[in-house]
């Protein structure tokens, strides 16, 4: 299709944000990994009595983790994932199978649980590479895996409960302790992120830089875009599938509605939107600003749904990189104010 | 198993018609309409509140196809404005986005008016046998009107001004547009149309089973699958697609499963994509 000819062509209006180079020096680039590890240590000091709030703040945690894993599908590779629930959900259903039926270790299980998920979102950015997919006919054919998956779940009953889910009877007993299952999804919190990090300041960072802003251009300098989408859905399904199956072990229940497509992937692309695609603290900033925003809105019931709409749209209509890149250039300016002023002789 | 292909083909116009509505809208508008399905959900609504006020049943049908034509022209005329000064994949990414944000708000603003809502048309009368089996005049009516409505569309796009207008403005805006024919104003007839198909569909499908408030989500994914097998932006491959895909779900359903059936048709979409990305009928893309 083509646009209306005289309508101006808007390369910096797309909702695909343009990544900035990470910063060289070591301390500089990896402070603010570990400031959000301090920080968010802090919550359980000041929500640690009601457990009711820990319990929401891990699970606010645990989509942070999801955030984590799309940010380097698609917010550093373009590639739209739709089934980071369905992959979860693999990793969480198979961990729980695995040290329930096959009574393997949980450790084994984890690691099992992990490697499949990885591998089938390897697999479907190998297909969606090798077919040279884009972005729409990525987003479809994941989003029929999600629903194949959940159907699959529904379907094999004797394997995965059906509707009613697995109860995780051999879950790790100190992760019944919300303060303890917080502290260990906030630990892979500050991992993922370090991982992300350091992959920004590598080779690999500066192809998937090169292959967003522009995949031609890319492809001509010499960057073999397809190995470098499939590494993002290889390192991203990893952490997808390995947040699941330790989520499934922490919840001690499973469902096919903790991993549904309606609950988890809309929910993540929205608070990844918000936070800024492909930037380091987006995925936080959007996990923060949603569990917030979830406590404010709890007693809205299906309004929240519609603010929730409304929410999307004004985001992608008005922010369209996230707060996070807006902010940056926000500071950015003023940094430059304050240098030409000191410069300037008045 | 004669029973099973015609259920299946009664299913399969509907899928056709839906289809229809979803792929015209991405040929013309680079949009995929992801509240599309709310599209239907809301005219099925209105019907049947309309129905409950005691307004006779074409004219309770008429008001809610207005109602989803008219939620489909305010949608294209405001929010997707942005959507369409952008080019490619980005539009299709905003398109998509901001769609998926109205069918949240369509969809919550339903449940949270009328949480149990459900369309349901009884239609009274005996059975007919066809071809030796006994098909309930719900469906008849159901296929007759599909196959009317197919037939119109047909004739509309081969033999009204109006109909090639849309035709070529789909094959190429420009050219279209340098023969005189404005895009923005087809674009918004399409939206028209594709929401009252989403209606109508809704309303056929009331007929053999209830439509609840909460259907919109699966109308928007068959609509997507049925585009796609056919080949986004054709309407006879929408049709095709919709009646193959019809039968196979009706027959798969019979001799493996429901659930197996809903795995059936969503590889169906996925193995398209994969292997013919355009489709059955659809151009090179």
């Amino acid at each position: 299709m083509t646009a209306e000819p005289d309508a101006p062509v808007d390369a910096d209006a797309a909702p695909l944000g343009v990544s900035a180079r990470p910063p060289r020096s070591l301390a500089r680039a990896y402070w603010p990994v570990a400031a959000t590890g301090a920080l968010l240590a802090l919550v359980p000091l000041w929500l640690g009595e009601e457990r009711l709030m820990m319990r929401l703040a891990v699970d606010a945690l645990v989509f942070g983790l999801y955030a984590v894993g799309f940010n380097v599908i698609f917010g550093s590779t373009n590639q739209l994932f739709l089934c980071v629930g369905a992959l979860a959900g693999l990793g969480g259903y198979a961990a729980v199978i695995l040290t329930e039926e096959a009574a393997l270790p949980m450790a084994a299980g984890l690691v099992l649980a992990t490697a499949l998920a990885t591998a089938v979102g390897g697999l479907l950015s190998w297909v969606a590479v090798r077919r040279s997919l884009g972005v729409i006919f990525t987003g479809i054919v994941t989003l029929t895996f999600s629903l194949s998956f959940a159907n699959l779940l529904l379907g094999q009953r004797e394997l995965t409960g059906g509707e009613t889910g697995l109860v995780v009877s051999a879950g790790a007993g100190f992760l019944e302790d919300r303060i303890a299952a917080y502290y260990l999804f906030l630990g892979m919190l500050v991992v993922f992120l370090a991982v992300f990090r350091a992959l920004q300041r590598s080779h690999v960072g500066w192809a998937f830089r090169a292959l967003r802003d522009n995949e031609l251009a890319a492809e001509l300098a010499g960057v073999d875009v397809a190995r470098y989408r499939v590494y993002a859905g290889l390192i991203g399904s990893a952490m997808l599938g390995i947040t699941g199956a330790v989520y499934a072990h922490s919840n001690e229940f499973i469902s096919p509605s903790t991993f549904a497509f309606g609950h988890v992937d809309v929910r993540v692309l929205v608070m990844l939107a918000f936070g800024g695609l492909g930037t380091l603290l987006g995925p936080v900033v959007g996990t923060v600003v949603f569990a917030v925003l979830d406590e404010i809105l709890v007693d809205t019931g299906q309004l929240r749904t519609v603010l929730y709409g409304l929410l999307i749209i004004v985001l992608f209509l008005g922010f369209k990189r996230g707060v996070v890149p807006a902010v940056t250039d926000f500071l950015h300016l003023l940094a430059r104010r304050a240098r030409s002023r000191v410069g300037r002789p008045s | 198993m004669t029973a099973v292909v015609l259920d299946g083909i009664v299913l399969g116009l509907q899928f056709g018609l839906l289809g229809v509505g979803m792929t015209l809208v991405y040929g013309l508008g680079g949009v995929l309409n992801l509240a599309y399905g709310q599209a239907a959900v809301l005219a099925a609504m209105v019907v049947a509140i309309t129905l409950g006020d005691g307004a006779p049943a074409l004219v309770a049908t008429a008001a809610g196809l207005l109602a989803a034509a008219a939620g489909g022209v305010v949608i294209d005329r405001t929010l997707l404005r942005p959507v369409y000064r952008l080019r490619g994949e980005h539009r299709v990414l905003l398109g998509l986005l901001l769609t998926l944000g109205v069918a949240f708000v369509v969809d919550g603003l339903l449940l949270w008016r009328y949480p149990t809502g459900a369309l349901r048309l009884a239609i009274g009368g005996e059975a007919v046998p066809i071809l030796g089996v006994r098909m309930r005049v719900g469906s008849l009516w159901a296929s007759g009107i599909s196959l009317a409505v197919g037939a119109v569309l047909w004739l509309f796009f081969r033999a009204t001004t109006l109909g090639r207008a849309v035709r070529s403005a789909i094959q190429d805006e420009v050219g279209a547009r340098l023969i005189g024919i404005n895009p923005a104003a087809v674009r918004t007839f399409i939206f028209a149309l594709s929401g009252a198909l989403a209606g109508l569909v809704a309303v056929t499908r009331s007929m053999t089973s209830p439509v609840s408030v909460t259907a919109g989500f699966d109308f928007t994914i068959l609509a997507l699958i049925v585009a796609v097998v056919g080949g986004l932006g054709s309407v006879a491959g929408a049709f095709l697609a919709g009646v193959l895909l019809g039968i196979i779900s009706t027959v798969s359903a019979f001799y493996i499963g429901q659930y197996i059936t809903t795995i059936v048709l969503l590889a169906a979409a996925a193995l398209t994509i994969v292997m013919r990305p355009r489709g059955l009928l659809g151009r090179q893309v």
